[in-house]
């Protein structure tokens, strides 16, 4: 079976196959994030990190099973939902946009391997070095009781 | 009201009816190109270990000096090729300062009320567009510009012009014109008609009103209190307050030099998504131009609560503002309350489209109040429900009916009317 390590966790392909990893840039000192806290994230609610470094929110586009998981367990809203909520909140000068969205896991990798304050999730079987996997309610991807799949 | 309001109505309704065009087939070819997109990334990642071994390969040929000219250059250029493209697509990632981003409100409204001295029809409501540009990671700007239809030409405002400095969460300053964080409703939907469930503003926060300040000029600090699941947060603000005429800000200059503080607190607990609970206070010193008889000028004290449960399922919108006055020649007090409660609920049947409401408003003005019953400031006592449906049609426009009974004075009669709007955003 094949097997990957990443940021001191062990993940195997077959465990991780419809998991959904939350992936930030490897400088980024996060090694755990809360369900809440990640709902803050990418509901644009908490846009800086700890050391003040503003948060870049990458999403895949919409279709992706990334952006489903997300979606569903994280947003709690349809793609319509989703994309109003975006118009009001810009409209409530709460945010200058929505969320990045990109076509695929390797634009994602590349985004969060290349800027420093950025955060995206991807499909834990695409995982490659480069990034920092954070663990969810300190679970990682494949382990029993990871919330996003 | 005519026939033909009603058959205006019957016409809006039976519209409303035909159905969207289907996009599963779209959304299904979608989701097929960006598992192709996933599949060829996985074939490129192998092809590229592969290549490393290839090259691997050729150093050790051209250790043994074997000549390969051509390879090593097509090499070379694929290199640097990639590498441009990829910093090309980290720099699209990040973004660019500045970006303006601009979206469009927009709404057809037709109104027939019992009202003695209006009459039914067609208005074209504002026209709003909203302009967003980060100017750098840390500072952005926002602005709000509204055209209004007026008897004989538009009037151009401009409704909110923001810029802030971000320094985390729990610091943001920004100066310019915003829509007074005194109330929730004002806040929350702006000028944007299409965001908010029903056809008109409550009352109490009325465009153009005087019961509470809809604008304020000045600075504003605002972010997130460490509270951990509680989410609380703050906004504090020093401006010019109300101009003379009170239904405007002081844009040009303040009217006297006291200036106006603003100050919200608020909760969105992480435990209940899409609630939000606040209280809010407002001082101000206010000037009236014209002045009335003896020339008083009045402290304003408007302290205010809200909870605002946004789910759908149900929605409900609360509020409630004291605006308290002290005549400060006679130091006669005089306070004036306000609120309504609004109850929707996203009907889960066709597509989730339907959204019937409700909404109750009240506003007491004491007889003697000296600034709310002069005629150029006045307002009056109001018990009004408003009934209505919001059809969205399409995930960025909705159709709203609307059936309006208020009453103002207790010797006015009561006013009925039927309202129908398109609201829109694009």
């Amino acid at each position: 079976m094949a097997v990957i390590t990443l940021a001191g966790a062990t993940l195997s392909f077959a465990q991780t196959a419809q998991d959904v990893a939350v992936i930030v840039h490897p400088k980024n000192t996060v090694d755990n994030l809360t369900m809440a806290d990640l709902a803050k994230i990418f509901r644009g609610e908490r846009q800086y990190w700890r050391s003040n470094l503003p948060v870049l929110v990458l999403l895949r586009s919409s279709g992706s099973h990334e952006r489903e998981v997300l979606l569903r367990n994280v947003f709690h809203m349809t793609e319509s939902e989703y994309k109003q909520y975006w118009v009001s909140k810009i409209m409530r000068a709460e945010a200058t946009s929505p969320p990045t969205d990109l076509y695929s896991n390797g634009m994602a990798k590349e985004g969060v391997a290349s800027i420093p304050g950025s955060i995206a999730c991807i499909s834990a079987a695409d995982l490659r070095p480069g990034v920092k996997v954070v663990r969810i309610n300190g679970h990682l991807p494949g382990e029993p009781g990871y919330p996003l799949h | 009201m005519s026939r033909h309001t009603w058959f205006l109505t019957a016409l809006l309704l039976a519209s409303v009816f035909t159905r969207a065009e289907t996009t599963g087939g779209q959304s299904e070819d979608v989701k097929a190109l960006l598992q192709r997109i996933d599949q060829l990334e996985q074939r490129v990642a192998e092809l590229e270990a592969g290549k490393n071994t290839s090259t691997a390969h050729l150093q050790d040929l051209k250790a043994q000096d074997t000549q390969i000219p051509t390879g090593q250059t097509v090499e070379e250029h694929l290199s640097t090729q990639m590498h441009d493209e990829h910093s090309q697509n980290v720099r699209d990632v990040e973004g660019h300062f500045p970006s303006m981003q601009l979206r469009g409100f927009g709404d057809v409204d037709f109104s027939a009320t019992d009202e003695r001295g209006t009459t039914s029809g067609f208005t074209l409501g504002q026209f709003v567009l909203h302009v967003a540009s980060p100017l750098s990671k840390k500072v952005a700007y926002f602005g709000e510009l509204s055209f209004t239809a007026q008897p004989t030409s538009y009037t151009a405002d401009v409704e909110r012009s923001i810029i802030r400095y971000s320094y985390n969460d729990h610091f943001k300053l920004s100066f310019g014109r915003y829509h007074t964080p005194i109330n929730y409703w004002n806040t929350a939907f702006h000028h944007g008609l299409w965001l908010q469930t029903t056809i008109s503003r409550p009352e109490m926060i009325r465009f153009g009103g005087r019961f509470l300040p809809v604008h304020f000029l000045g600075m504003l600090a605002e972010g997130n209190i460490p509270s951990g699941s509680l989410g609380l947060g703050y906004e504090v603000g020093l401006g010019n307050g109300r101009a003379g005429t009170i239904s405007r800000a002081g844009d040009n200059g303040d009217v006297n030099s006291n200036r106006a503080w603003v100050g919200r607190i608020f909760a969105r607990p992480a435990a209940m998504r899409d609630l939000q609970i606040g209280g809010a206070f407002y001082r101000d010193k206010i000037t009236p131009i014209p002045a009335l008889t003896g020339t008083p000028s009045f402290g304003e004290w408007i302290s205010s609560a809200q909870i605002a449960w946004t789910h759908e399922t149900p929605e409900l919108i609360s509020e409630f503002a004291n605006v308290h006055h002290r005549n400060n020649l006679t130091g006669n007090i005089y306070n004036s309350q306000a609120y309504y409660i609004q109850l929707a609920y996203r009907l889960p049947w066709e597509a989730r489209k339907w959204k019937p409401y409700y909404r109750f408003e009240y506003t007491h003005v004491p007889a003697s109040e000296p600034l709310f019953s002069a005629p150029a400031f006045e307002v009056t006592d109001l018990v009004g429900s408003t009934a209505g449906v919001r059809f969205d049609i399409t995930d960025f426009a909705a159709f709203k009916w609307e059936y309006r009974h208020t009453k103002h004075r207790p010797t006015d009669p009561p006013v009925n009317g039927v309202f129908v709007q398109t609201a829109f955003t694009f």
